[in-house]
């Protein structure tokens, strides 16, 4: 059986959580793990984990010769235009996990079940991870959509414990809503849409929630509420903390609301961050998703 | 003299329940104009680009209504509110900025400061009047509300708001506060009080003792709920203590076709309202809480405790439900 191999770019929070669930995961072998710093904690962490740590970025990987098929890029948006390129230049596709809009957002259990939501036909593919509320949202998103008719307005709203929100996070808290809401755009086919993010810095930290609420002319609310559980528990394959908090529900005619949360699965972060859990879960879910997909057209047995 | 700096058309949009027109805030704007308050805030509760499902929903737009104050006003400067999460630079801060608008006042949970790096920075570099605001400021320590201002001045803002959000704080503890910032650093401090323990206008005048440049406060009190310090006690106050003349009449009239207007919406500090300023939770959940209270047969004190104990911040309205729904598995 070939494992796919890949690289992580990226040693901070969501770097480390995906090279501890990568290295766990036997689909996979991590190749390497990719920082700028010889003493950044991330890497020293994965001495004895990964085979090949770089500290001089993806410069230092490209030059050394390694195969990989496809490169997690956990660092920033800025940083990631000038990776893709090098990487398109290597045939190497790319999950990408910043806000840098390049990709093609992508949810993975929606595949197939949305228009335009799909495995991509080229092998050297770049996919956004979106946000961490437009994975939570997606679910809940789909379900409350394919059981409407004449939607006018939707609107995700998601509280992260502060604890879980980096300093990339913040900066680019604008990124976050743009890219949410064209999420929410391309999966409910609504054109007024928003997103909001709110940071709460309780103790112990919140789980992660993320709410839907959507304006609509005709619903059925029962089918709703059993297509919620059924993509929900599509979701826990891969995210196993992921769970409907509140059913969708109408506390006002034409309005129907929703709300998950995410308990995180810990690899290498607490459990209250959820949101960083369901990004990576996500984009290991994609990846595996498009190697199979490619192995197989190839007639590669994985 | 102090400035003063009037929320009675965004915090009391809150009382409003959203439901500003722009005809009021015309007709409102047009005395305001002459009253010699340094700034008109205007928009929905949350501030800009807040109308929401989750917060409420607007019943005029963001620039309709800031177009209309904008009409009226030649003194007074035109203000605006915005949290970053809510709000952002491209769909909100620039089309304000070509409204007209003069002053900015990006806030954030106390804790928070970093999220308003970007825009606080986006806005100093626009040549406009940018303000930070810490809301829910009773929710940390005095050391950490030093290190808050401190990143918000770095970022470029010329002044720090501290806003009590929850209605928690005692005169003595809005003079701690501004007086360890005041000695720590150099920036402009104001404060925006609630009334929900009965002493807003105390709170205010505290604050202007210590040396606040700025405060906050609406006709009527008109803000989320308790309210906000009254506007024209304020100056009232203030003509007793100082033998300041900043010419009450006007600010009566503000208070006048306020109280005129909306008799129903005039905030009251209620059993329900005290019980929220001592859990420590925000105001602006009153409604919120009231309905579930009713809907789920619960006791409003038990929710109001229950979100105190879970450290809620503004903006989490959909979480007061999971609450109730615990509250009743218990």
């Amino acid at each position: 059986m070939t494992k796919i191999r890949v690289a992580i770019i990226g040693t901070g929070n969501i770097g480390r959580d995906l090279c501890a669930r990568l290295c766990l995961d036997d689909d996979f072998e991590v190749m390497a793990l990719v920082g700028r710093r010889p003493d950044s904690p991330g890497l020293i962490e994965f001495e004895d984990k990964v085979p090949n740590l770089f500290s001089g970025g993806i410069e230092e990987l490209l030059a050394s010769g390694i195969l990989v098929d496809g490169v997690f890029d956990a660092t920033s948006a800025a940083d990631h235009k000038l990776h893709w390129s090098l990487l398109q230049r290597n045939n190497i596709w790319a999950i990408d996990l910043t806000p840098s809009k390049i990709g093609k957002p992508f949810v993975p259990e929606l595949t197939g079940k949305i228009e335009g939501m799909a495995i991509q036909q080229k092998k050297l593919s770049n996919y956004s991870m979106v946000t961490c509320g437009g994975q939570s949202s997606a679910p809940l998103l789909y379900a409350m959509a394919s059981n409407s008719e004449g939607i006018t307005e939707v609107e995700v709203s998601s509280s992260i414990a502060s604890l879980s929100a980096g300093p990339a996070t913040r900066r680019n808290i604008d990124e976050y809503i743009q890219s949410t809401e064209n999420l929410i755009e391309i999966i409910t086919n609504c054109r007024t849409v928003k997103a909001i993010l709110v940071l709460n810095p309780a103790e112990p930290p919140i789980m992660m929630r993320t709410s839907v609420h959507m304006k609509v002319q005709k619903f059925n609310l029962e089918a709703m509420i059993n297509s919620t559980q059924e993509v929900a528990s599509q979701v826990q394959k891969y995210v196993p903390g992921y769970e409907i908090a509140v059913q969708p529900h109408s506390p006002t005619p034409g309005y129907v609301t929703a709300t998950a949360k995410v308990v995180g699965a810990g690899y290498a972060l607490p459990e209250y961050a959820g949101n960083l859990d369901i990004i990576n879960a996500a984009g290991v879910e994609t990846a595996r998703q498009h190697y199979k997909f490619h192995a197989k057209v190839n007639g590669v047995n994985l | 003299m102090t400035l003063l700096y009037d929320v009675t058309l965004r915090d009391g949009n809150h009382a409003l329940r959203h439901n500003l027109s722009s005809n009021f805030v015309s007709n409102y704007c047009e005395i305001a104009d002459k009253s010699g308050v340094w700034a008109v805030e205007v928009g929905h509760g949350n501030g800009l680009g807040a109308s929401s499902f989750l917060v409420g929903k607007s019943l005029e737009s963001d620039i309709e209504l800031l177009t209309s104050a904008r009409n009226k006003l030649q003194r007074t400067k035109l203000a605006v509110h915005a949290i970053p999460g809510f709000a952002t630079i491209k769909r909100d801060l620039i089309p304000a900025i070509d409204v007209g608008v003069d002053i900015f006042r990006i806030a954030t949970h106390v804790t928070e400061a970093s999220v308003a790096e970007k825009h606080i920075e986006f806005l100093a570099n626009s040549e406009k009047i940018v303000h930070g605001v810490l809301m829910m400021s009773h929710m940390i320590d005095m050391s950490g509300l030093i290190t808050q201002v401190k990143l918000m001045k770095k970022y470029g803002a010329s002044a720090v708001i501290l806003m009590d959000s929850a209605g928690n704080f005692i005169p003595r503890d809005v003079k701690e506060r501004v007086a360890a910032i005041k000695n720590e650093i150099e920036i402009e401090i104001g404060f925006h009080a609630h009334n929900n323990l009965g002493v807003a206008v105390s709170n205010a005048s505290a604050a202007i003792s210590e040396g606040a440049f700025l405060i906050d406060g609406a006709s009527m009190g008109l803000g989320a709920g308790a309210g906000n310090a009254q506007l024209e006690a304020i100056v009232a106050n203030e003509q007793k203590e100082k033998n300041t003349d900043r010419g009450i009449q006007t600010f009566l009239e503000m208070s006048r076709i306020v109280e005129n207007t909306f008799p129903g919406n005039l905030p009251r500090t209620t059993s329900s309202s005290i019980e929220s300023g001592l859990a420590g939770v925000f105001s602006g959940y009153a409604p919120q809480v009231r309905q579930l209270a009713e809907e789920l047969g619960l006791e409003v004190s038990v929710i109001w405790n229950e979100i105190g104990r879970r450290k809620l911040v503004a903006g989490q309205e959909t979480m007061i439900r999971e609450i109730a729904q615990d509250l009743m598995n218990l």
